[in-house]
This record gives C-alpha cells, sequence and structure tokens, in this order.
C-alpha cells in the first residue's frame, strides 16, 4: 500500500486579526511559516494507515526550497520520504498540475490524503481537481479511513452528521480534523533523523491557470464596541442583558 | 447568465442558492439531489435520489456542457466541496470557494486567511463553478414545487453504507436564531446540560467552538467557525470561548454577539456587543432564572 | 582514679570484636557505593575554581550542611533533637575512643579535672542530651506528622533508635553499678543517681558485668548495622552534601545532542532518563541519601495542592528501584506516575528544605526530558506550548496580540550594535500577553527616565527556556543557539531580562553553549538605578507585598534588590513564606500551560499575600504576574498585583 499526503507549508494561521498585514495581496512574509493545520491531520491519518497497514507515507508539497526544513516536521512525524514540486502559483490547476508530477514520481499511490483546506487562502479546491487529473475518487471531508479486502471503507463527516461510505480503486480523499486524528508531536531522534533524509525536489511545470482576475484584497474592518454588563448582581445583569438585547431587537 | 443550481432538497439551502443566481440573472435550473417535491419553481428542473456528489460528476458535467450552463452554484457544503474541484478540472471551468459576495458584473467575493483578509475575483471563464458560503446570502422564499426531469446516476463507484443523523434536539443550528455556544470553558461535557436548558427556553439551538470539540464534549456536527458551520443568528452567547479568529469566522454574520467568559483581556469581547467577565457557572444559572420568571 | 575496664575481665575482647564489626560495616557501604556505581557518569563537573572545593569535594558546604547540619535546625525542634543525639553521640564516641586509649598506651584521661569535666560531667550530659533526643524521635514515630507518613514511612528509624536508647540506658546502669559498688564520683551526675536508686547487693558486681558485655555487644550490633539501616545516613548525608554543587536551583546543565548523532553506536543513550541506569551517579547517591523526612513534601507546591507529585514519593519510589538494584526497568515514569512528573513547577523549593542537599527537581526534569523527548508523552495543554515554541518560537499558542503590540504609542529604540549598551530583552511573556505587555511599557519607561542606553531586537525571542522547562532540551538548545548566533553578530553584551526564568537561562545555560553575556534582572537594575538615584521615584505609604519569584530568589537568591527598589515607593510587609523560602506561584515548569484542577497554587499564594492586608502585591516575574492576577481573581475583584517595573514606572515624576 503507497499512501501520499499533501502539505502545504503557509504562514502562521494563529496570526491575530488585529495583527494581520498584507504584502502584495498576500500575507506578509513576517509571518512564521508552518504546515497547514488541516495537512497535519492528514498526516496524522496517513502515519495512522501507515502503522496500521504497513504503508509506505510519501509528503508532497508543492513549494519553495525554504520550506524544505519546515515540511521535515512531516517526516519526523512518520513520513517515509519528502517530495517538493519548486513553484510559486497560488492557481489551484496549477497546483494541482504540479502535485501530479510528484505523485506519478511515485508511482502507484494508492490512496491520496489532503487537509480539507489550505489554512491560507481556505480553498479546499486544490485536491478534487487533483482527483479529476488523476481520474480517480474524490471524497471530501473524510475522518477514518479503513481498508478492507481491496475496499476502502470511510466515514465522511458532513454538516448533519457523518455516514460510511464505501469504494474501490485509486482515490484523493480531504481530511478533517477529528479527535482521532489529532497530530502527534515527533520524537526527538526522529526530528534529528528527518533533518539527514535527503528531499526529492523536482522542477514545477507551467499550466493553464484558472481564468480568474484577483481584484483586490483587503482587510476587513471589525467594528464593534463591546458594552459590558456589570456582574456584581448575575440577577440584574441578567434582566438588563434580556432588556436591552429587545430594545435592540435582536430578540 | 445561465445558471444551474446543485442542491440537497433543502428549502433554506437551495433558497441561498437562487437568490445568488437572481443576481446573476433570471431564476436559474435546478438540479435537487435526494427524495421528495422539489420546492420552488425554475424554468428547469431535475432529481437525482442520489447524494453522494462524487457519483454526480459524469453526469453533471455532461449536463452542463449539453445544456450550455454559464454558471453552476453550489452551497460550500460537502457536497459542493465535493464536487466543485472535479467538476471545474473537467471542464475546465474556474472553481470558487466558500463565496460571500457575488455581483453581476460577475466579480465575487471570498475570504482568505481565516476571514481575516477577503479577495475580490472578476470571472472571466465560463462556465464557472461557484460554492457559495452558507448564511451570507437571504433565502429567497419558494413558492410552489416544479415537477423535475429523473436524471439518474450511471454507475456510481462510491456506495452509502450507512447514515448516521446526530440528533440536533429542537432547532437546527444553521437555521437557529438564537445560538448559545460553548466552548473550551464550559469544562467538562455535563455543564453543556445548562446550555441546552438556556437554548430551549430561548427556542435557540446549541453550539460549540473547536476548543469544546475537540475535547469530546460536544460533537463535531455542533462546531460553529470557518470549518464548522457558518451560523448568521440574531443573537449568538459566546459562553467560555476565547474568540479565535477561525471561530469568529464562523459568526461574522451574527447579529448582535454576546459573550460570557472569566477572562476580561478574552478577544471575543472585540467582536461581541455585549461582555459580561465572568464565570459562566454564575451569570448563566441567572439568566435561565430571569427567563423562567419572564414566561 | 577510675580504672578502665573495671571489674572487666578481658574487656579488650570487645574492641577485638569491634574489628569484624567494623569489616561487616564497611561491607555494607560498599554494598552502597557499588550500586551508586552504576550510574552513569557525569558528563560535565563543574570546572570553574572555588576557594571552597577540592576535587569534586564541597568542603565549604561539608562543613555547615553536612556535618553541623545547619539545614536541619530550620525545624527547630527536629534540630534540636537531632543536634542533641548527634552531637551527645559524638561526645561518647570520643569518650569511648579515650578509655580505649586509656587501656593500650595510658593517656591520662581519668584523673584529675579532665576526668571530673569530661569523662564523667561531660559523657554523662552527652548521655541525657541523647536519651531525650531519642525520646523525641521515639514520640514522633509514634505520633508521626504527616510529612514523615505521606505517602508513606520509611521503616528502620524506630528499631535503630530503640536500640541506640538501649544502649544508652544500659550505660547508664553499667555506671550506677560500678559507682554503687565503688565510690560516688566527682561529675557523674547522672551515675550517682542511678547509684542511688540501685539496691545493695552482693551480686551487683556481676550483674554489672554482665550487662557491662550486653551494652558492649548491642553497640557493636548498632554499627553493624547501621549500613543496612537508615542509619546510614550518618554516612552519606554529609558525602552527599559535599559533592552536591551549592550554587542554588537545580543545575540543568544542557545536553550535547551530537551524542545521539551517531546512529552507529552500540547503544543508543537515552535522552533523559528512563531507567536507573542512565541517572548519574550522584543522583543514585541522592536516592540513596533520602531519609523520606518530607520536608520537601511540606514544601513542594504541587504536594502541598494535593497533585499527585511529591517530591518525596519520587525520592522514595526510585530508592526502591535501587534497593531492588532494578537498573533495567525504564518504567520508572509510570511508577512516579507521568502526570505527577509534570506537575513539577522546578521551583526548587524541596531542594532548599532538604537537610541532606539531594537535587529532586533534576531527577524529576530528566524523567520529564524522556517523556518529552522519547516518549513525546505531554499534556495537553503543554504540547499546545510545545507546538506553539516550535513553530512560531513562543509559546503563547492562540495569543490575540501581534509582536509590537506592546509598542504601541510609545518609542522603542532598536538595539544598534556598537552603539547601544544594554540589550533589553523583552521575552514572550510581555510581547505576547496582553496584561505582561504593561511590565515591558513600564521597563521601556523606566529606562528611558533613567538615561540608560538600551535597545531591542527587531524581532521578538523567546530564550527557549519553556521548551526546557516542559523538557525538550532539543528544541531549548536549538533556540538558544539561534539566540546566541542573533547576539554574536549584534554584538550583544549586556542583557536586560523581565523575566527571571530568562535570566536563569542566559545565565546557567547559555554559558554553556557558547553565550557569555552580563545580564541583569530588571529588579536589581530597578534597584541599582533609584540607589544611585538616576531614578527618583515618589514614595508613597501604600503597603507592597512582595512575592518573590522561584527563579530569582531561590534559585539565583536575590531577594534584597528588588526590596530595596520597592521600599523606594511604599512600605514592605512580608508573607510568611517569603525569600528563599517562598511558595511557588504555579507558573513554573511549563505548568503556566497546564489545566490544574482541584486547589491551585496560584490560588494559595495570592491568597497568602492577601492575608497580609497589603495594598499591592508586586512580584518580579510575568508568569508570577499572570498566575496571581488569575489567582487573587478568586478572591478579590481588585486588580492587587503588579510588577515592579509597573509599580515604579507609576510613581516617576516626569518632568
Ligand atoms: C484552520 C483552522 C480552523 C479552525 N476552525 C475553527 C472553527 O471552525 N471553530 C472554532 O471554534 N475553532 C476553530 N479553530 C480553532 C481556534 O483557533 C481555537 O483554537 C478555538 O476556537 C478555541 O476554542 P475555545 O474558545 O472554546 O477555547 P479557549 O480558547 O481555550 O477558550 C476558553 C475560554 O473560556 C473562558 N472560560 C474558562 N472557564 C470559564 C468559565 N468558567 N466561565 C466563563 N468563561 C470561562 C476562558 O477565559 C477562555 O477565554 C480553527 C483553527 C484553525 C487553525
Ligand atoms: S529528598 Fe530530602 S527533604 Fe525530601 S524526603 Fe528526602 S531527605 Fe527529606
Ligand atoms: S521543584 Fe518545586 S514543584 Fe518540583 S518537586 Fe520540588 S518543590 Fe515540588
Amino acid at each position: 500500500m503507497k499512501i501520499a499526503v499533501l502539505a502545504k507549508v503557509v504562514p502562521d494561521y494563529e496570526v491575530p486579526a488585529g495583527d494581520f498585514e498584507l504584502a502584495g495581496n498576500r500575507a506578509h512574509a513576517r509571518y512564521t511559516r508552518m504546515i497547514g493545520l488541516y495537512d497535519e491531520n492528514a498526516i496524522e491519518t496517513g502515519i495512522q494507515l501507515k502503522e496500521k497497514y504497513g504503508a509506505t507515507l510519501g509528503i508532497v508539497s508543492y513549494g519553495q526550497s525554504e520550506d524544505v526544513p519546515i515540511l521535515r516536521k512531516a517526516i519526523a512525524m512518520g513520513g517515509d520520504s519528502l517530495h517538493l514540486v519548486l513553484g510559486e502559483s497560488d492557481d489551484p490547476y496549477v497546483i494541482a498540475s504540479n502535485l501530479k508530477i510528484a505523485l506519478e514520481q511515485l508511482q502507484d499511490v494508492d490512496l491520496v490524503l489532503a487537509g480539507q483546506q489550505s489554512a491560507d487562502l481556505d480553498r479546499g479546491v486544490v485536491h478534487g481537481v487533483l482527483a479529476e487529473m488523476l481520474g480517480c475518487t474524490f471524497l471530501a471531508q473524510i475522518s477514518r479511513i479503513e481498508s478492507d479486502q481491496g475496499r476502502w471503507t470511510v466515514c465522511q463527516n458532513h454538516e448533519s452528521g457523518s455516514r460510511m461510505l464505501q469504494f474501490s480503486g485509486k482515490a484523493v480523499l480531504s481530511i478533517t480534523s477529528s479527535p482521532e486524528n489529532v497530530p502527534r508531536i515527533p520524537a526527538v531522534r526522529a526530528i534529528m533523523a528527518a533533518k539527514k533524509k535527503p528531499v526529492e525536489k523536482l522542477q514545477g511545470t507551467d499550466a493553464p491557470p484558472m481564468q480568474v482576475e484577483e481584484v483586490k484584497v483587503e482587510i476587513p474592518k471589525l467594528e464593534s464596541v463591546c458594552e459590558f454588563l456589570p456582574f456584581e448582581d448575575m440577577q440584574e445583569t441578567s434582566r438588563m442583558l434580556l432588556a436591552r438585547l429587545r430594545e435592540e431587537r435582536y430578540l | 447568465m445561465k445558471t444551474l443550481i446543485i442542491e440537497k432538497i433543502e428549502p433554506k439551502r437551495i433558497g441561498e442558492l437562487v437568490t445568488v443566481g437572481r443576481i446573476l440573472g433570471e431564476t436559474p435550473d435546478l438540479l435537487a439531489l435526494g427524495e421528495g417535491e422539489v420546492p420552488g419553481t425554475y424554468p428547469r428542473a431535475y432529481q437525482c435520489p442520489e447524494t453522494i456528489a462524487a457519483n454526480l460528476v459524469d453526469g453533471v458535467a455532461d449536463l452542463i456542457q449539453r445544456d450550455g450552463y454559464q454558471v453552476v452554484l453550489l452551497s460550500a457544503t460537502t457536497l459542493g466541496s465535493e464536487i466543485a474541484g472535479r467538476l471545474g478540472a473537467r471542464l475546465k471551468a474556474p472553481v470558487l470557494s466558500e463565496v460571500i459576495e457575488v455581483k453581476p458584473d460577475m466579480t465575487v467575493k471570498r475570504p482568505l486567511y481565516g476571514g481575516k483578509a477577503v479577495a475580490e475575483y472578476k470571472i472571466q471563464g465560463n462556465p464557472v463553478i461557484l460554492t457559495i458560503r452558507r448564511k451570507y446570502f437571504e433565502p429567497a422564499p419558494l413558492e410552489g414545487t416544479t415537477a423535475a426531469a429523473v436524471f439518474n446516476v450511471e454507475s456510481p463507484s462510491v456506495v452509502l453504507l450507512s447514515e448516521e443523523q446526530v440528533q440536533t434536539q429542537g432547532v437546527r443550528l444553521e437555521d437557529a436564531e438564537i445560538i448559545v455556544s460553548g466552548g473550551r470553558g464550559m469544562g467538562s461535557a455535563d455543564n453543556f446540560e445548562v446550555l441546552r436548558e438556556m437554548a430551549g427556553l430561548l427556542r435557540g439551538a446549541v453550539g460549540a467552538s473547536r476548543g469544546a470539540v475537540d475535547e469530546g464534549w460536544a460533537s463535531q456536527t455542533m462546531q460553529v467557525g470557518q470549518t464548522g458551520n457558518i451560523v448568521a443568528p440574531a443573537v449568538y452567547f459566546a459562553v467560555g470561548i476565547s474568540g479565535a479568529s477561525q471561530h469568529l469566522a464562523g459568526i461574522a454574520n451574527a447579529k448582535c454577539v454576546v459573550a460570557v467568559n472569566k477572562d476580561e483581556e478574552a478577544n471575543i469581547f472585540k467582536r461581541a456587543r455585549f461582555g459580561v467577565v465572568c464565570d459562566y457557572h454564575k451569570f448563566i444559572p441567572a439568566l435561565i432564572q430571569a427567563l423562567r420568571e419572564e414566561q | 582514679m577510675r580504672v578502665p575496664y573495671w571489674n572487666i575481665d578481658y574487656g579488650f575482647l570487645i574492641d577485638i570484636l569491634a574489628i569484624p564489626a567494623l569489616a561487616v560495616f564497611l561491607s555494607g557501604l560498599y554494598g552502597h557505593y557499588r550500586k551508586i556505581r552504576k550510574g552513569s557518569e557525569r558528563l560535565k563537573t563543574r570546572s570553574d575554581k572555588l576557594p571552597w572545593k577540592f576535587g569534586p569535594v564541597f568542603v565549604r558546604s561539608v562543613l555547615t550542611k553536612g556535618i553541623l547540619g545547619t539545614v536541619i535546625y530550620r525545624k527547630f525542634y527536629t534540630g534540636l533533637a537531632h543536634g542533641s543525639v548527634f552531637w551527645g553521640m559524638l561526645v561518647l564516641g570520643l569518650g569511648t575512643t579515650l578509655a580505649f586509649a586509656n587501656l593500650i598506651a595510658k593517656v591520662p584521661v581519668f584523673s584529675g579535672s579532665f576526668n571530673r569535666w569530661f569523662m564523667a560531667f561531660g559523657l554523662d550530659l552527652a548521655g541525657v542530651c541523647v536519651l531525650a533526643g531519642l525520646l523525641f524521635f521515639l514520640l514522633r514515630r509514634l505520633f508521626p506528622p504527616d510529612r514523615l507518613v505521606t505517602p508513606r514511612e520509611r521503616s528502620g528509624f524506630f528499631p535503630m533508635a530503640c536500640l541506640l536508647a538501649v544502649i544508652l540506658v544500659t550505660g547508664f546502669l553499667i555506671e550506677g553499678m560500678r559507682i554503687r559498688a565503688s565510690a560516688p564520683e566527682l561529675g557523674s551526675f547522672v551515675g550517682n543517681f542511678v547509684a542511688g536508686l540501685i539496691p545493695g547487693s552482693d551480686h551487683i558486681t556481676s550483674y554489672h558485668r554482665y550487662l557491662w558485655w550486653f551494652h558492649g555487644l548491642l553497640a557493636l550490633a548498632f554499627v553493624v548495622y547501621i549500613p543496612y539501616s537508615p542509619m546510614v545516613h550518618m554516612v552519606l548525608a554529609p558525602i552527599n552534601t559535599a559533592l552536591a554543587d551549592p550554587r542554588p536551583g537545580p543545575k540543568m546543565g544542557v545536553i550535547d545532542f551530537s551524542r545521539f548523532d551517531d546512529e552507529s553506536g552500540e547503544e543508543m543513550p537515552s535522552m533523559g532518563v528512563a531507567k536507573l541506569a542512565d541517572f548519574s551517579r550522584k543522583r543514585l547517591l541522592d536516592f540513596d541519601t533520602c531519609l523520606w523526612c518530607g520536608r520537601c513534601h511540606e514544601v513542594c507546591p504541587a504536594a502541598q495542592t494535593q497533585q499527585p507529585l511529591s517530591p518525596k514519593m519520587v525520592m522514595a519510589t526510585l530508592a526502591g528501584f535501587l534497593s531492588a538494584n532494578d537498573f533495567t526497568d525504564d518504567s520508572l515514569a509510570d511508577a512516579i506516575g507521568v502526570d505527577a512528573l509534570f506537575n513539577c513547577t522546578t521551583c526548587a523549593a524541596c531542594m532548599e528544605a532538604c537537610p541532606v542537599s539531594i537535587n529532586q527537581p533534576k531527577a524529576i526534569m530528566k524523567l520529564r526530558q524522556n517523556l518529552a523527548m522519547e516518549r513525546s508523552e505531554l499534556p495537553e495543554l503543554m504540547s499546545k506550548a510545545y507546538n506553539s515554541l516550535e513553530q512560531r518560537r513562543h509559546p503563547f499558542f492562540g495569543t490575540g496580540s501581534g509582536p509590537k503590540d506592546w509598542q504601541k504609542g510609545i518609542d522603542v529604540p532598536i538595539f544598534a550594535p556598537g552603539q547601544t549598551e544594554y540589550l533589553l530583552w523583552v521575552g514572550c511573556a510581555a510581547t505576547y500577553d496582553e496584561r505582561a505587555q504593561k511590565v515591558a511599557r513600564a521597563m521601556v519607561k523606566i529606562l528611558s527616565a533613567a538615561g540608560v542606553s538600551f535597545g531591542i531586537l527587531s524581532k521578538p525571542r523567546c530564550t527557549g527556556d519553556p521548551a526546557k522547562q516542559i523538557g525538550n532540551e532539543f528544541l531549548f538548545t536549538e533556540i538558544a543557539q539561534e539566540n546566541i548566533a542573533e547576539f554574536d553578530e549584534l554584538g550583544i553584551q549586556k542583557i536586560i531580562t523581565l523575566c527571571p526564568h530568562c535570566f536563569n537561562s542566559f545565565t546557567r545555560h547559555y554559558p554553556e553553549l557558547g553565550g557569555h553575556y552580563e545580564v541583569i534582572p530588571h529588579s536589581v537594575l530597578i534597584g541599582e538605578l533609584i540607589a544611585a538615584r538616576r531614578l527618583v521615584p515618589e514614595k508613597s505609604d501604600e503597603s507592597i507585598c512582595l512575592h518573590d519569584p522561584c527563579y530569582l530568589a531561590r534559585r539565583n537568591h536575590i531577594e534584597d534588590p528588588p526590596r530595596l527598589a520597592l521600599e523606594a515607593v511604599g512600605r514592605l510587609v512580608e508573607m510568611p513564606r517569603s525569600k528563599r523560602e517562598s511558595f511557588c506561584c504555579g507558573g513554573g515548569g511549563g505548568n503556566y500551560w497546564s489545566e490544574s484542577s482541584g486547589v491551585r497554587i496560584n490560588q494559595v499564594r495570592a491568597k497568602e499575600a492577601l492575608d497580609t492586608n497589603t495594598d499591592v502585591i508586586a512580584t518580579a516575574c510575568p508568569f508570577c504576574l499572570l498566575m496571581l492576577t488569575d489567582g487573587a481573581k478568586k478572591y478579590t475583584e481588585d486588580q492587587k498585583v503588579f510588577d515592579i517595573a509597573e509599580l515604579i514606572a507609576a510613581r516617576l515624576n516626569l518632568n
């Protein structure tokens, strides 16, 4: 069994809104870069599959050489190899085409896992596009994966519950976070070993991008002045709150 | 713009997309998924019992090409995200997800960086696939029903084994006018009981932050936020929630946020209209009692 | 003149019997030695020259803590009792030796005023002291205080104390019989008294003879039994003290990770400690020496708030593995409890209280290092802080502040190489926590007012100390090396710290990694600036209660400078536990990021401070500030907790 996990290095997704600034329509370069949050869930899911079924686990990314030290965390967590396609595009079609190069290089990947959305552009499109390019099944928001007799049984978390789905053949799955796939902390020895692992760097290709023009990117203004209610007498505060909510026609 | 909506048979979800469709042109056509009557009137309607989006790609792509649809509208839900990327790639069409604003000249806006920024795009290609974030558009009232043509799925590749609906007591989160959400500050699953009681009295629903969901105190379907439910209630009570940007992203359209948090510096107060700085154990029971007294 | 071995034939036999007794005694000690040798060698011993250090031996501490037992007297009655027994036995031992000297070398000890004042009066008095001390100990074992029995009591003290008491009592009886059978002796007040109680009898000399042998043999038995009983502390305690670096704090040192680089090596050394054999010999000696006296338990903030950790329990558990000779079992951490190991705030109160110079936090931290680095087992919040530290180089995950937020509206100079004198090291808390940011702002105001040449780094950094405390030395080393490289580049030599944890890291750990700086805690600098009248704050009659941060007072013995500074603006009041005996705020050891349940340390400490009826609570550590601010919320709604810099800055008249 061969599994590939897609991982993207993104600017710190926890930068507080008040400190957020843009440079050239993207997050300012001063923010620390790290592996996207859901991508880590996907990596963890991949490692669990590796442990359970003895799969090999390749980490595939599209980005720049500077991302390598950050991506090594995925190896330290339990990935077997790291494949980086070099490129700078933000376009989902270009990204998917480039990821496809690495997946083809890896050969016979049974399952491609990806975080349900990147933690920068919050798009959640690339994996679907990639599935189509690879001509395989794509399922979104998967929380659990089991393999049985050549078929995959997966649990999909959707807005109103969850469902178990089954399919066979190759697939791309987008992974959502669940209590079972909280990313593990890599052991120090694994971190040290990961530093020495060779990284396969692949030259990216040009592919036709989507036909949309990004007009502008702005930071929305949050304006809301909070009225703090007194907390000496809770009964009084409760009544006051309900009265105020009615006054302003919220209730 | 010749527009096709693909959506499960749920009036609010369809209604929102109809609103978006009407911004771009006439009332759109509909491919309704699931069983039952197709609500609303459309120039053309199709119906397909299949709800696994992955199985729909081939048929839908053919339909779009055959009928020359220029815009495909989906909701930014599991369904939408499962089908949008593949359709786009199949049709070489631009895909924009989580759209929150649409203009007739085909400029759309979508949030980036957990809502910390908003990007505006001008769509040039066609057809275009859009997934629309829930609760950003007023759902159009759907009048009457439409007799739909049957739309068949040939050779589905994914099989549904079982479905588990999470029991949401009373009002559904996304429809609720009032939401009472608990965060990690609730301290335990049992403590959510008081929120349920409060929501019951207000005829609202109970939500949770991811903090609480990660702790296992609330089910994932209760999660509010960028990656959970996007909600737009009139009043959103945030109890023991610190107000991380990703959580705030889910309540951007809540009209009034009431924050109960023992940390006066909690970020939630920056978003809140009313704030109570205290242990919720003290405040919520008092509020429940005040609500009882009113009844 | 008294005759040695009066009434005893072949009395020298007892001296001859002493030879095999001594042999068994020594072989017992050798057993201890052999076990301790199984520990790993210390990789680095302290190399700097100290006037009182010879080889590995810290002579001054042996003399004070080791022999005089200065720490014992912190509990006055126990100290008195212990002193009575110890010094009494020493005098009695000396008496016995002199008697022997008289026997073989005719040293004239049994005549004149020496006999009267030392051999008679002195020895009787010593005997009384020993007996009184033993009575105290026996009663205390019968009605033990909590610290002796929680979580369990060390057996062996009671029988040994009984044995000694019997030896003493028989000694007095022998003396009494001898006097009864001969004549009252000047100075022997007990002997004369006992003689008065003994009824006259013809058999008195034979009773005396039997009792004499009984007494002598018991005394030998006692000596023989020492290494096999807790009494071995007589030997081990001074040795342990001699080898313990007397600098305060656990002295964690740094780990040289290149040791782990060579994967081909036969056996991989473990990171931190998993099994007994991984501990250094000094740690094993610690476990062996521990008396289970529980003084550490009594002062441990975790133990005192009913958390699973008790340093005594840790020592007792490890001592159990040691006495079972179990050097390979790698379940030490589990035997102690993973939760317990993470409860430690590294406050070092236990070390400070320990009468026999044991370094409990180091053992705890070594076990924790293994959990953090090899087993990746961290409590949830700590793992979040760790992740954040690893990814963003600061542990304040989910902060609502950007790195420059604290500078809003004030002018903060950036360190300019070659021009600026001091680097103002802001640290993570004062950068990312909104409450602590005020400390940084206050400090900028103070330094500007005093005309100090200072600057900050253009990009905020963390010392890495939280990683170290969480147990991940690897991340600490990585961060420290990054910092050192940057400092080198900027030519930084002098650093002002706002946080005692940073201070401790810079002074204790950075030098070992090649970073040597002159570091001054902000509280000390403020005190100096006030003394030099470069700062003239207004005095008020506000009462101020200083909470001593563990990392300043206990771990670096900086106690008075912050007080001097505070005296310039108010009136000091003290908590019952202050200075070196300060009680931790609960935030150390990475426990700022922990979910504590039940009684919370910061609440206990805040209550203690509030109970002094002080107007404000001062501290000199951002973590203490945050912990106590939170802790005080339980008892008061007023904001009473401030950093020393805030208090001074507020009273500066800037005209
Ligand atoms: C890509 C991405 C997507 C995310 N998506 C989401 C999402 O969809 N939804 C979401 O919620 N989060 C999301 N998160 C996580 C988010 O960053 C926060 O970690 C999360 O919202 C924190 O949950 P919380 O506020 O409940 O917990 P905390 O941040 O731990 O806050 C608990 C609060 O409770 C208060 N409190 C504690 N006890 C009491 C008491 N007794 N009474 C009153 N108040 C009390 C505390 O002061 C504190 O402010 C996402 C993160 C990322 C990176
Ligand atoms: S470590 Fe020291 S203080 Fe603690 S029980 Fe042992 S001897 Fe006593
Ligand atoms: S260092 Fe402090 S918290 Fe840790 S065991 Fe010692 S007294 Fe307890």
